[in-house]
């Protein structure tokens, strides 16, 4: 019996497709309160009075500041964000004060009856200005994070290099836009404090509210309601609206219901991190890449939040999937007076990929070669070392993933044809090729001991506990595949609780490409632990499997709970930044052919091809479904996704005007599943993508933009405005 | 103002201000929690419900412009395929989600499940004929999915119409969907 | 008006136009502020936009979706009859108007999708007199006649006179959008509609070029056109028109048909686009509007 490898049907779909499936705002409770934000409407300054109108009739509505807040952090990272600012205002839309209220039009005019007293502080929007310190706004210097990483001598290889090219380029924010918005309930009781909602990492939840309101871990319990979708966007920012209902909850002695409207969740949540990237390479004549330089300077908004994580990760992929001899790169994450930017699929590698790949093909162009063949010809291998002098020992199908993109898109004849006119329509084909690494970077598996547990229940079931949520990706049926076949059950045989930190164990968040490799390969450790004990009680027994199963559970013998077998091979040094950045990598190409109107500018996207290394596909369809999802919002970010700020308010915070993409602006995806198995990964060897397929899009799009049209893009986005602008600069010069 | 509306087949009365949004309606009092809120303003297409057979975003209409029409929501389709306790209550078009990989977080699957039953009903039981790849494609063109990149939700409807008036929904479903378990999950712990 | 505020709006039914009017003119003596909802596609963005009030008196709406007189399309010869309260899903399936006109069926194929086009109305797209209107583009281009009634009676405008500004018409504060007449256009007509939007569904246009020719011994002798988006409100390229009306089709220039449709519009930088690319648009769409015609 083998359901690895198999799509077998969604376990959570029935429910999904019949509209039983409760989402957060879904579910009620007696007694149940609304709750709304008051926010900043100066990207900084001091508060210096709240004022509620004397003239309003305040019954009925409970009304929170930050002298209502027990410890007043986000716990995260750093502990600089409060839960409302109570002095300092560091960027527009930061929550000050809360409302709440059992009548939604009381509690929208309740709002109207609120002002504050600010003293303006000149702000800084500029990532460049506040690295230059021009006004400090995150003290004391306005720095979030640096890293360098160093290989050989790049400097002094840059120097003898036959060919040397430079560019910069920069990429912009992008809102996650899961359809889902941000929202929860939460209400205190005599055990303690509860949060219910749409939550991608309820453990961090859990932690930030210990932290302010002063509690233990068993005084919280923070239950995953069905997820609408997160992206990232469902990593950190859940803790903030957490604690703000808390708060409501905690005032009124209500739940509190909280559910973030549409533009608010545009404006006030965490987005992807604009980056500007400067890389100097130097190769030969032929082709070979010897030595590159790169430097990173990242917005991060007004507070830390996940900031130095997002920019290790970019960094750590700033030189893309390729040997080089000599590496320097830099990275510089600096405040600006935005909302804070935070968790987005990709995690900081999306924007340094965009550089490398923008510049390769600008490399290509000078030495007039055919940039796959450029790129395949330095693709990393088995024995090669990364820039972090990790030697890559296994699991590496890039090869595979680059002749398969090619043959199926027929990319020798198209991209030898050159661009193709009718009319004023001109097409072209570009290609991305990329590397994402699964899980942790270096030792933070080893630090976080994730943890899953599996029960057997009577009647020959077994449950899965878990703190890796599903949030679309399809993990309670992944996991259900491992744990079947680890067990020899069927898959009806296998449970999956809705994750509650009350009741399942920290496996950690579910970020970074770790779900499926990591936590699943506790899942399948747990499985086989139950199945060894299933064999000896039979063996010992006699007994049928099933009563072997129900004997374990009567002696209390049927939870096997696991911890990460962290593989003990890897060496990885954080001072340094030196060695094994991650235990594998997912690899990839993507080719894109798209269709550029030469009047409009409109780019339509006539074909995608994606081959994905994902190790060992679990489930194929899911696999694809997940590589296709991530390649549109990549798709999405090159050609459609703009914030337009002013002032560090956000101009176009609704689904109206920040435009994703829809079903006719969508290719028709070709997706090519590589499979070269990862020693340690699940299932004969799964590998993580969930991250992966964010990598490859906009660069591919921007490189068949150019072969259609010779508009070379260095900046995201690629509207049909930018590449105008580009044009009339380009004819000007 | 009491507004007489027939839901998903059954004649239903509801007692609300005249401008609540039909959204509000299906949600609040007549408990259909099936259709989905994703922005509010017409956009996203999460709520959409056949309103007289043609499909509607929910969060447009107001429930006095409902008076004695037909109103479908995603809760109404697996009844379109007949023994719905067998099949779990999901119709072909449904369950091709589930296989296909249609659906992944959900959200915005109950109004894509409309928009497609709308073409469908138009397509295949209408004119007797698929529809082709971009009519599918345009028949959703209105309900934004951020997740599957639209190519598994096209080829979950054409299944859907190839299977449509072929086999039977009943015996598909338990063949295909063998342990599908349709009833709520997750309500407050 | 904000969302919750919805709750303190009446609204009536009235069962015929005459008593539309009859309310309306009742209200607009009192100067009390009525709504005509139709489809509400725009209405309840605005109601789900706007910030809260403290108002206890909420406008009364009047729901004239399903009046007869509103709805139905008719030909009458060559005179097309659209009731205002026409949806574009009614336009997009109508025979004659798929045969005869079938600029207004592509347009309406490009508003929104499905789910607005069912209850969205062409007289709902007038009467918010927005320049982005896609509608009012193809209106323009066919020259329609604007319907209105009020307890005063009935008067027949020109499309072209119907607005007085940024979302402002002639409209009065009694006064009910009936209907549009069309003359429809003569077999072998030639219909263009282009709309660059911001996407393929779902999009609000950036700018988009509606346009109807009729072409006689290769001179012009029809020419209507309605662009959208690019000036306060719907622009009726009245420099074009004059340009290459009873002209020699081969003697249009490219270069005057530019600097004529540069003059016809004003565009602005806003969230969806740039100015710039505006009229960088605008100048494509006319001129391919033409070069179309010519190699017919």
């Amino acid at each position: 019996m083998s359901n690895v490898g198999t799509s077998v049907p969604r376990t959570d779909g029935p429910s999904k497709v019949v509209g039983t499936a409760k989402y957060v705002d879904d579910l009620s409770m007696p007694g149940m309160l609304h709750g709304a934000t008051l926010r900043s409407p100066v990207a900084r300054g001091i508060l210096k009075r709240i004022v509620k109108d004397p003239a309003f009739d305040w019954t009925g509505i409970t009304f929170v500041d930050a002298t209502d807040v027990p410890v007043n952090v986000v716990a995260l990272i750093q502990d600089d964000q409060p839960v409302l600012a109570s002095h300092e205002i560091r960027h527009r839309y930061e929550p000050l004060a809360l409302i709440a209220c059992d009548d939604a039009l009381r509690l929208a005019r309740a709002a109207r009856h609120v002002t504050f007293e600010i003293e303006p502080l000149p702000a800084i929007f500029d990532p460049r200005a506040s690295f230059e310190r021009r006004e400090i706004v995150a003290p004391p210097d306005n720095v979030f994070g640096r890293y360098r990483i160093t290989k050989g001598d790049a400097e002094a290889a840059l120097a003898s290099c036959e060919v040397v090219v430079s560019g910069t380029y920069s990429v912009h924010h992008q809102e996650q836009l899961y359809i889902e918005p941000q929202g929860v309930i939460a209400w205190f009781d005599e055990r303690g404090a509860h949060v219910h909602g749409s939550i991608q990492c309820p453990y961090y939840v859990q932690k930030g509210v210990k932290k302010t309101f002063v509690l233990t871990e068993s005084d919280v319990d923070v239950v995953q309601t069905v997820t609408g979708g997160g992206f990232g966007g469902k990593e950190e920012y859940p803790t903030v609206i957490s604690l703000h209902a808390l708060l409501l909850a905690k005032k009124s002695r209500r739940p509190v219901k909280m559910i973030y409207d549409r533009q608010e969740d545009i404006e006030a949540t965490t987005k992807r991190h604009p980056a500007e990237i400067g890389i100097v390479t130097g190769c030969d004549r032929d082709g070979t890449l010897r030595a590159i330089s790169i430097h990173v300077l990242m917005d991060g908004g007004a507070y830390v939040t996940l900031t130095p994580v997002v920019l290790s990760r970019g960094i750590l992929h700033a030189a893309g999937a390729y040997r080089w001899e000599h590496v320097l790169a830099e990275a510089v994450a600096v405040a600006t007076n935005t909302p804070p930017n935070g968790a987005f699929r990709g995690f900081g590698a999306p924007q340094t990929i965009w550089a490398v790949e923008r510049h390769l093909d600008k490399v290509a162009r000078q030495l007039g070669m055919d940039p796959l063949v450029l790129k395949s010809n330095n693709v990393l291998r088995v024995g090669d070392t990364t820039a972090t002098s990790q030697t890559l020992k296994e699991s590496v199908g890039i090869g595979e993933c680059i002749e398969k993109a090619r043959t199926a898109s027929d990319w020798d004849r198209k991209r030898a044809l050159g661009p193709v006119v009718q009319g004023r329509k001109a097409r072209g084909i570009g290609a991305c090729v990329f590397m994402h690494g699964a899980g942790f970077t270096g030792s933070g598996e080893r630090r976080l001991k994730g943890r899953v547990a599996l029960d057997l229940l009577l009647g020959g079931r077994v449950r899965i506990r878990t703190a890796s949520t599903d949030i679309g990706q399809g993990t309670e049926t992944v996991f259900s595949q491992i744990a079947a076949d680890a067990l020899g059950l069927p898959m009806s045989q296998v449970e999956f609780l809705q994750p509650s930190t009350a009741r399942v164990p920290d496996s950690g968040p579910t970020v970074a490409s770790r779900t499926v490799m990591v936590v699943g390969s506790i899942v399948e450790a747990a499985a086989r632990e139950l199945k060894e004990r299933i064999d000896a009680e039979q063996a010992a027994t006699g007994l049928d499997r099933r009563r072997a199963m129900d004997a374990l559970v009567f002696r209390a013998m049927g939870t096997a709970e696991h911890v990460y077998d962290t593989p003990r091979d890897l060496e990885w040094d954080d001072a340094t930044y030196r060695g094994d950045a991650y235990p594998v990598y997912g690899w990839g190409c993507d080719i894109a052919e798209v269709e550029v109107d030469l009047d409009t500018f409109e780019t339509k996207v006539l074909g995608f091809w994606a081959a994905a290394d994902v190790g060992k596909a679990i489930h194929p369809t899911h696999c694809k479904g997940q590589i296709e999802g991530g390649t549109l919002q990549a798709i999405g970010w090159a050609l459609h996704e703009q914030i337009v700020w002013k002032d560090g308010a956000i101009l176009n915070g609704r689904m109206t005007n920040y435009i994703v993409p829809t079903s006719l602006d969508a290719p028709p995806f070709t997706t090519l599943l590589v499979e070269a198995p990862y020693s340690r990964g699940p299932g004969g060897g799964a590998k993580g993508i969930g991250e992966l397929p964010m990598d490859g899009g906009a660069p591919a799009i921007a490189a068949a933009i150019e072969h259609a049209t010779g508009i070379s893009m260095d900046n995201l986005p690629c509207l049909p405005e930018d590449l105008f602008e580009r044009a009339r600069k380009g004819r000007a010069a | 103002m009491i507004v007489r509306l027939e839901v998903n087949g059954e004649r239903r009365l509801v007692d609300l201000p005249p401008l609540t949004r039909l959204l509000d309606a299906l949600r609040g009092p007549l408990g259909l929690t099936g259709t989905k809120e994703g922005c509010g303003e017409g956009e996203c297409g999460s709520c959409t419900v056949l309103l007289d057979g043609d499909p509607v975003n929910a969060c447009l209409v107001a429930t006095a412009q409902c008076e004695g029409r037909s109103v479908t929501t995603v809760e109404g389709l697996g009844a379109l395929d007949g023994r719905a306790r067998e099949t779990g209550g999901l119709s072909l078009l449904q369950a091709a989600f589930v296989t296909e990989g249609g659906a992944q977080c959900g959200i915005c699957t109950p109004g894509m499940l409309i928009a497609a039953e709308a073409l469908l009903r138009e397509t295949v039981d209408g004119a007797n004929r698929k529809p082709t790849d971009t009519e599918i494609r345009e028949a959703v063109a209105g309900n934004i999915c951020r997740c599957t990149g639209y190519q598994r939700i096209v080829d979950s409807i054409a299944q859907a119409a190839a299977l449509r008036r072929r086999v039977s929904p009943a015996d598909w479903v338990r063949e295909n969907l063998p342990f599908a378990k349709a009833e709520g999950t997750r309500g407050l712990l | 008006m904000s969302l919750p505020e919805l709750s303190l709006h009446g609204l009536e039914r009235p069962d015929s136009l005459g008593s539309v009017c009859e309310r309306l003119a009742e209200r607009a003596a009192r100067g009390e502020k009525t709504v005509l909802l139709a489809g509400g596609t725009d209405w309840f963005v605005e109601r789900h936009v706007a910030p809260a009030t403290d108002g206890s008196e909420a406008e009364l709406v009047l729901d004239v979706s399903r009046l007869p007189e509103l709805r139905g399309i008719s030909a009458s010869g060559d005179t097309l009859w659209i009731g205002a309260a026409t949806t574009y899903l009614e336009l997009r399936r109508h025979p004659v108007v798929a045969a005869r006109v079938p600029l207004l069926p592509a347009m309406s194929k490009d508003v929104g999708a499905v789910q607005i086009q069912a209850r969205g109305t062409l007289g709902g797209n007038l009467a918010t007199a927005s320049p982005a209107a896609d509608g009012v583009g193809a209106l323009a281009a066919l020259d329609a006649t604007v319907h209105l009634l009020s307890v005063r009676g009935p008067r027949s405008i020109a499309i072209s006179d119907y607005f007085t500004g940024y979302k402002r018409s002639v409209r009065a504060a009694d006064e009910v959008i009936t209907g549009f007449t069309v003359q429809m256009p003569g077999e072998g007509s030639f219909q263009y509609w282009r709309k660059v939007g911001t996407r393929l569904a779902q999009a609000i246009s950036k700018v988009a070029l509606a346009g109807v020719a009729e072409v006689s011994d290769g001179q012009v002798t029809r020419l209507g056109l309605g662009m959208v988006s690019v000036a306060p409100t719907t622009a009726f390229l009245p420099t074009v028109r004059a340009l290459a009306l009873r002209r020699p089709l081969d003697r249009i220039a490219d270069s005057a048909l530019d600097a004529a449709t540069q003059a016809d519009v004003s565009p602005i930088d806003d969230v969806r686009s740039t100015g710039d690319y505006r009229r960088h648009v605008s100048g494509a769409l006319v001129r391919e509007f033409f070069r179309t015609l010519r190699s017919r």
